[in-house]
């Protein structure tokens, strides 16, 4: 049976009806066609799905569309203002973060996540940041890079 | 106007700013009005023949819309090689666990599961076969007892033998006798899953005039059209296969996968059908690497060179034929110019999943054992490996194993880089070891056509039927531009489908930039006279008079005469010879093969046998680096993959069935555990390439197991031929425990005749 919800995503407001078993990722892309929060394992292994829920980054497939109840989901789609990019999306395009794509918007939700809390972070620090996520196609390198910088562009903004 | 540089730049790919956003549409990002979801069962038994298949209480579930197995489709086998040995469901018996027996669609998910566990089938087990050198035994039980019937099969092969290929040169023989010391080691790989980010998927709808689209992830829209045709005896003409952007594939999205299935279901409902693998099918549902045991034998003067070389590989291929082992058996001989060799592969049918396609199937696990072996034999004679490797290096003029001649390339330049960056030779600190390994690639070919429309604004549309994954959309307009003489963005990138863009080749075994690419610049060059006829025509200059550049064609001795690319268009409307349209087409292009030198510097933990890389470094020859950011990210991200395969990744196969069909389980790379990669790009321009291009993306994935294995041997004195890496088989070596070793019956592998076939170096990895 369908329960009812309240949630925010991407600062709009939604009213829904949602199945008890239907995970937040499932919500996202199959109910709301938010595609870009991706789905590549619906194990909590890959990271493609991570989003922002009260400003904490957070694997959609792991959670329950109605454990997010009430608050405040961000997904990629949400990042940029207009056709302006956020200063993380922005310098993934510089650098060279993207290849493939598919492990993008998850990468870029965690970078987020993680210069909310530490807006000056070490190279090592952004390797464990973002150590929930896989990417088979970068090697990392140019991911770490680009969110080094995006860090430098945020502190100076 | 000053022309804008664009050869050499780093120009972020055109499709980041979508992939950012989240904008990108990945097959599993359609969704239809009225689409059904459908799913496949699979074979629980690994040998088996098919007694029943009860799929009477699906079919009643409700919310299922249809059921279907081999028994309502056409009777055809098909094959990704050189042998049709596969259906899109298994008839008579099951090969491997896992194999396609029926598939549904129904209104959701849950139900199309549900409806899988009401098909009902019985089996009646038969002997199964999962040790590749098992089933060349002569009283194997047979995994095709037809294939001697089946299409495309060699004759004079027995038994689960699939092929043989046999290459050879010299007097072999005579050589071993006279070399002053002769190696031998026999080396093991092990099951590689490609890894890719996004698991298959496909969506299949019919219109009313009974055209079939297919949205589907894959780098080879061209051939699953041809291959769905010929499965489902359809005319190629009813299917238009669209290419979505691809979630990496590195091989595994090369061929027909999933989309019989869903395409099907579509025919038979008349509704939209969507097939999205789950994690654990693109384990189970589509082919990865297997198991690969390399035999080397290496006669060597007492100087340090090789003068001869025999090399037997057994690859196992699982069930059915997937990729072919052209690709690994040619690069056994490794780098180096050995005047004697003789080299065997046999490609050997077991119970398992097909062996599929990954980054120029079957050379990492060769390199592995080449570059090993190298390092074996250098210490053991006492030699520096870095000078025994330049001293049998390949060079210009030698003769390649493929036939015909090394062209100009860079492996020499690869090796100095690296010498240099390492301080080579250099005594490793205590617990250090550094190792080498040279890796090549002999570039990717086939057919490739591009066509470029000038707009009447100047702005310039390129059509290429190429699957853009590693940036090659960004590369193709930097070709274009740069061959036209316009700036990077009055470049437009056509979207296509196998409808609009003329045919090409797959995205594969790094053939895009280098004959892709040059079919782009071809077309750049058709269009560019068309234009400079018709300014020509209108200027009432001879063409040579006239170049074309900045935007404009002109007259090179008065520059200010001539006309914009817009203006040109415009006019070309009421032309005689109409629009300005350039095309260009190849089916081949030069062998030039593609070097990597690779160096790992670790560290092993004696209490544990963690290995920890310190330092990695490469340099390879790109030919000429069209976009080094992207480049870089090439090599890179193989690197990364390579060290993977040394490390951590294994699919282990027990009794025919996969353990650890997820990423909990099979491990690949984190950020966290990788090193910082240093790279060193050496241009040495090929003969053909575009402006000199050289293929990227295959080599460096190669080099990081040997590489690292050498330096663990250094390191610690422990030597592994035997892949992954692992802490494991450290430690037992560590306390002296020995290691399982790798037994082949030589007589046996020798003896066995096989039709053969000679080594190419065309076609895709």
């Amino acid at each position: 049976m369908k329960h009812g919800m309240h949630l925010t995503i991407n600062g709009e407001p939604y009213e829904l009806l949602v199945e008890p078993y239907c995970s937040l990722l499932d919500l996202l892309r199959d109910e709301l066609h938010l595609t870009g929060t991706k789905r590549g394992c619906d194990e909590g292994d890959c990271g493609a799905c991570t989003v922002l829920i009260q400003g904490k980054t957070a694997t959609s497939c792991m959670m329950l569309a109605l454990d997010a109840k009430d608050k405040e989901v961000v997904t990629v789609e949400g990042l940029a203002r207009g056709d302006k990019l956020h200063p993380v999306q922005d310098a993934f395009v510089q650098y060279g973060g993207v290849q493939c794509g598919y492990c993008t918007p998850g990468l870029i939700m965690s970078a987020v996540g993680l210069l909310r809390e530490n807006p000056a972070p070490t190279e090592e620090d952004v390797r464990y940041g973002i150590g929930g996520n896989l990417c088979r196609c970068t090697g990392y390198a140019k991911v770490i890079q680009a969110i080094l910088k995006a860090a430098e562009a945020m502190r100076t903004a | 106007m000053p022309e804008e540089r664009v050869l050499g730049r780093n120009y972020p790919r055109v499709d980041a700013a979508d992939k950012v956003s989240g904008r990108s549409q990945y097959a599993g990002d359609v969704y239809l009005p009225g689409m059904l979801i459908c799913k496949v069962l699979k074979s629980a038994r690994s040998h088996a023949r098919i007694l029943r298949i009860d799929t009477s209480q699906a079919e009643r579930l409700p919310g299922v819309r249809a059921v279907i197995t081999g028994r309502d489709i056409p009777d055809v086998r098909f094959g990704s090689g050189a042998v049709r040995d596969r259906r899109v469901f298994a008839l008579e018996k099951v090969r491997y666990v896992g194999e396609p027996l029926a598939a549904v669609a129904a209104v959701d998910e849950i139900t199309a599961q549900e409806a899988l566990d009401l098909i009902q089938i019985e089996y009646a087990d038969l002997p199964a076969i999962t040790d590749p050198i098992d089933a060349l035994k002569p009283d194997a039980p047979l995994v095709h007892e037809d294939l001697p019937r089946y299409e495309g099969y060699a004759a004079g092969m027995g038994g689960n033998v699939c092929t043989v290929l046999d290459s050879g040169r010299g007097e072999v023989d005579r050589a071993f006798a006279q070399a002053e010391h002769v190696f031998e080691d026999t080396f093991r790989s092990q099951g590689i899953n490609q890894g890719y980010l996004e698991p298959m998927a496909c969506v299949a709808s019919t219109d009313p005039s009974g055209r079939i689209n297919v949205w589907t992830s894959t780098q080879g829209p061209y051939q699953v059209r041809g291959a769905l045709a010929a499965v489902l005896q359809l005319p190629m003409s009813r299917f238009r296969i669209i290419p979505m952007e691809l979630g990496g594939g590195f091989g595994a999205k090369l061929r027909l996968c999933l989309e019989p299935y869903p395409v099907l279901l579509a025919l038979k409902t008349g509704k939209p059908v969507k097939f999205v693998a789950t994690r654990e099918e693109v384990f189970t549902l589509s082919g990865f690497r297997l198991p690969t045991t390399i035999y080397l034998k290496t006669g060597v003067m007492q100087d340090g060179t090789i003068i001869a070389r025999e090399a037997i590989s057994i690859f196992d291929m699982g069930a059915y034929l997937g990729a072919g082992v052209q690709s690994g058996v040619s690069h056994t001989i490794g780098p180096y110019n050995i005047p004697n060799y003789r080299v065997r592969s046999y490609a050997v049918y077991t119970n398992k999943i097909w062996a599929g396609s990954y980054r120029a199937s079957g050379v990492a696990d060769v390199t592995f054992a080449v570059e090993s072996h190298t390092d074996i034999i250098a210490r053991k004679l006492g030699m520096d490996p870095w000078e025994f490797r330049m001293r049998n290096a390949l060079k210009e003029g030698d003769t390649a194993i493929q036939g015909g001649r090394v062209p100009r390339n860079g492996l020499q330049q690869t090796l100095e880089a690296v010498k240099e960056r390492m301080q080579w030779p250099r005594t490793s600190e205590p617990g250090h070891g550094v190792g080498l390994a040279l890796c090549q690639w002999r570039s990717g070919s086939g057919p490739s056509s591009a066509s470029l429309t000038i707009n009447e604004d100047g702005t310039v549309i390129l059509l290429t039927g190429s699957v853009d994954i590693t940036g090659t959309d960004t590369v193709l307009a930097q070709i274009a531009a740069a061959a036209l003489g316009v700036d990077m963005h009055q470049v437009v990138i056509a979207k296509r489908d196998t409808d609009v863009a003329p045919f090409t080749g797959p995205s594969g075994g790094s053939r895009i930039t280098y004959s892709q690419g040059k079919a782009v610049e071809l077309a750049a060059e058709d269009t560019k006279r068309k234009l400079i006829a018709l300014a020509a025509e209108r200027l009432e200059a001879p063409a040579e008079a006239l170049a074309c550049g900045g935007g404009r064609v002109y007259a090179k001795e008065a520059p200010e005469r001539g006309f914009s690319l817009g203006q040109l268009a415009r006019m070309s409307l009421t032309s005689k010879a109409g629009p300005i349209q350039g095309t260009a087409s190849l089916s081949a292009m030069p062998y030039a093969p593609v070097f990597n030198t690779q160096a790992a510097e670790v560290t092993v933990d004696r209490e544990t046998g963690a290995v920890k890389i310190v330092r990695f470094v490469q340099a390879q020859d790109v030919g000429v680096a069209i976009n080094p950011m992207a480049v870089e990210g090439q090599i890179e991200g193989g690197a990364v993959q390579g060290i993977g395969r040394a490390l951590s990744e294994e699919v282990v196969i027990r009794d025919g069935r996969i353990l650890n069909p997820s990423l909990t389980t099979y491990l690949m790379p984190l950020a966290p555990d990788m090193p910082a990669i240093e790279n060193v790009l050496v241009e040495v321009p090929t003969e053909e390439g575009p402006f000199g291009a050289r293929a990227v993306a295959e080599p460096p994935g190669f080099g990081p197991p040997a590489a690292i294995a050498n330096a663990i041997a250094d390191a610690v004195g422990v030597r592994l031929k035997e892949l992954p890496l692992s802490p494991e088989k450290i430690l037992c070596a560590l306390r002296g425990e020995p290691l399982e070793e790798i037994t082949l019956d030589l007589e046996l592998l020798r003896a066995l005749r096989g039709a053969g076939g000679s080594i190419q170096w065309a076609g895709s990895g």
